[in-house]
């Protein structure tokens, strides 16, 4: 890979969560194809991390979390596991959000 | 003044409401508002119900003016008036009761594996190349970590945005954490090997590297106004660098079994995945009131600091001292995915340019680090951790998948090493004479050797004394306040100058508190050459 193609990198929208190992991944997961309809989900499991992406904006819901993980769950509970995140965050009571204003 | 009154006693009546409620910060709020919604739903107020107006904590002073009370050199807001900055949100609010019940959750996980540890045989089993990555994280990160509370503490009190302090207070007790509990773990560990004992000494010393350390934290934490905090370390250092030592070591700590270290740096990094977006909006807020070209500067100066910071400690680390087999990714494959892909893209969004050295600093994933390396090891001595040399033959095949001509650069140079190793001479395999040290990294300068040798000084002259940098972002860092940087010594400065008697190796680790038994050697005890010796023996 050359340098210009390296440099070139930073050209995408990719926007997600990336959790520490634990046990909200798979259901996090499971929400993230719920909760974004019609957009592709990749998840890159580097067994400490998992990156989840997608283009753009992916929105997370409590009720949807608390569905897919089969328990009461406050949004604020991600923090526990959300060791980084791609793109920028709006967090609520009630849903998460990873976006990016521009589109490169 | 009639609104900051309004302001004032809404605020209380909020904080009454919060009392009443009995929220001492270990109650799990959320959790029975979930289990029994109809019962306290009444009882309890959603966040943002009521965040913006506890929030709102400025006031109009009457004993002092405005200018003493918030004075620019600590704020850092740059002319920025007080009522343009009432617009900063930060995205990732949180409250006090949900600070403390999410913390003791994370700690609960942190600490429990004490006992564990106690009982691991992790240490005992692990490759002496990965405990020098503990070793060497521990002693370069534990103590910085105070220096990033104190740089959070003034946040917290020259924030010129109430939700600036806000969250800073925060951050000011996410940082003693990490520092605790990176100190904690090193400690556990003294009684089986005393280097571990530098996680907390090596910022109480002259050692060079942690010279280094020190050098860049005053620079990005201690000796910063709140903006330039907020910035500098906050956006720049922690959504972008920190990621590249927490978590991309974390998954190579995976990979290698030391789930605890893995944990343990993951989960400080949940800490700074919040707190770290104090910089964003502080940001927007310099941008819409004319200070992009400001805060352009303030980020590239922290980039190019950080970058150096990362690449001596973390790229060795990955490329080198992680067992082969255990290797994720390379320390370039991280560097593109965190701070190309990620750091750099939101950088961007932020409307933000990418820094005047992008191009530059690309072109130095592919050789910087393995330059350190060889620094590290051949002075070896002079760390407070056993380096692993990192170069078997096995080795040296991914070295040069990973970044092709390796074997034909920096292979050549540790050529000359193996073939002393194998012909048992080790004593021509330690230093003789002083690198030139760069006077804004504090580390030698050096780039590459062998038949693509690019090894360059930059120099500067200023007001009569002459400075040596390793590139010209360095140069050009130091170029922008040289008022700031122009008194301070490199390790060999203050050797040159006689401050390090007797002027040999003794007295220069005695200088460094390097006392016997932590004075760093090959982390293999030089039992990889014994692959070489054998291939030589068959070849003759």
């Amino acid at each position: 890979m050359t340098t210009g193609t390296v440099a070139d990198g930073y050209r995408n929208n990719r926007v997600g969560p990336i959790l520490r190992a634990g046990p909200l991944t798979a259901g996090i997961i499971e929400a993230a194809e719920e909760d974004n309809p019609g957009k592709t989900i990749r998840v890159d499991d580097k067994i400490a991390y998992v990156r989840i992406d997608t283009e753009g904006e992916m929105i997370l819901r409590r009720t949807t979390l608390e569905r897919t993980l089969g328990r009461a769950f406050r949004m604020q509970e991600l923090e526990v596991s959300l060791g980084s995140f791609a793109g920028r965050i709006e967090m609520t009571e009630d849903m998460v959000r990873f976006y990016y204003e521009k589109t490169l | 003044m009639l609104q900051s009154k309004i302001r004032q006693r809404r605020m209380a009546v909020a904080f009454i409401l919060l009392i009443e409620r009995g929220d001492d910060g270990s109650s799990q709020i959320g959790a029975e508002k979930n289990d029994k919604p109809e019962e306290h739903a009444m009882a309890l107020l959603d966040r943002s119900e009521w965040y913006d107006l506890a929030r709102s904590t400025n006031w109009t002073p009457t004993f002092v003016t405005d200018e003493d009370l918030f004075p620019d050199v600590m704020t850092g807001a740059q002319g920025v008036p007080a009522e343009k900055w009432e617009v900063y949100d930060e995205p990732y609010k949180t409250s006090f009761p949900e600070y403390v019940s999410i913390q003791r959750e994370k700690d609960a996980g942190a600490y429990s594996v004490k006992a564990a540890l106690q009982r691991s045989r992790i240490f005992d089993d692990a490759d002496p190349g990965w405990r020098s990555i503990l070793k060497s994280h521990y002693g370069a990160i534990a103590l910085g970590e105070y220096a990033a509370m104190s740089a959070e503490a003034r946040m917290a009190r020259f924030g010129r945005a109430p939700g600036m302090r806000n969250m800073a207070t925060f951050g000011m007790m996410d940082e003693n954490r990490h520092a605790q509990l990176q100190l904690f773990f090193p400690h556990e560990y003294c009684p089986k090997d005393r280097q571990f004992d530098w996680g907390h000494k090596a910022y109480h010393t002259n050692e060079w590297a942690a010279i280094a350390a020190r050098h860049a934290f005053d620079d990005l934490f201690m000796a910063r106004s709140a903006t330039d905090i907020a910035v500098m370390l906050t956006f720049a250092f922690e959504t972008g660098f920190t990621n590249m030592q927490f978590l991309g070591l974390a998954a190579d700590a995976a990979e290698a079994g030391d789930y605890t270290f893995s944990s343990l740096i993951s989960s400080i990094q949940t800490d700074e995945s919040r707190h770290a977006q104090i910089g964003g909006p502080a940001l927007q807020v310099l941008i819409a009131n004319g200070r992009k070209a400001e805060a352009q500067k303030l980020v590239d100066v922290a980039i190019g600091r950080a970058w150096r910071i990362f690449c001596i400690l973390t790229g060795p680390s990955m490329d080198y001292n992680t067992p082969l087999a255990h290797r994720k990714q390379s320390f370039k494959e991280f560097m593109q995915e965190w701070i190309v892909g990620q750091f750099e893209r939101a950088l961007i969004d932020l409307g933000l340019d990418l820094p005047w050295y992008w191009d530059k600093m690309i072109a130095e994933f592919d050789y910087q680090h393995h330059a350190y390396q060889m620094g590290l090891w051949f002075w070896r001595p002079t760390l407070w951790w056993n380096p692993a040399a990192g170069v078997t033959p096995d080795c040296r095949d991914w070295l040069e998948e990973k970044y092709p001509g390796w074997n034909d650069t920096f292979g050549k140079a540790w050529d000359v090493i193996i073939d002393n190793l194998a012909a048992g001479h080790p004593e021509r395999t330690f230093p003789q004479t002083l690198p030139i040290v760069c006077n804004m990294s504090q580390i030698p300068i050096c780039a590459v050797p062998g038949n693509r040798w690019n090894v360059k000084d930059y120099p500067l002259d200023y007001e009569g004394r002459l400075y040596h940098f390793n590139s010209e972002i360095d140069r050009w860092i130091f170029e922008q306040e040289p008022q700031r940087y122009r008194g301070h010594m490199t390790v060999v400065d203050r050797f040159l100058a006689g401050q390090i008697q007797p002027a040999d190796l003794s007295g220069a680790l005695a200088y460094m508190g390097l006392q016997p038994g932590e004075s760093g050697d090959d982390a293999h005890g030089y039992a990889w050459v014994e692959a070489y010796r054998n291939r030589r023996m068959a070849a003759e």
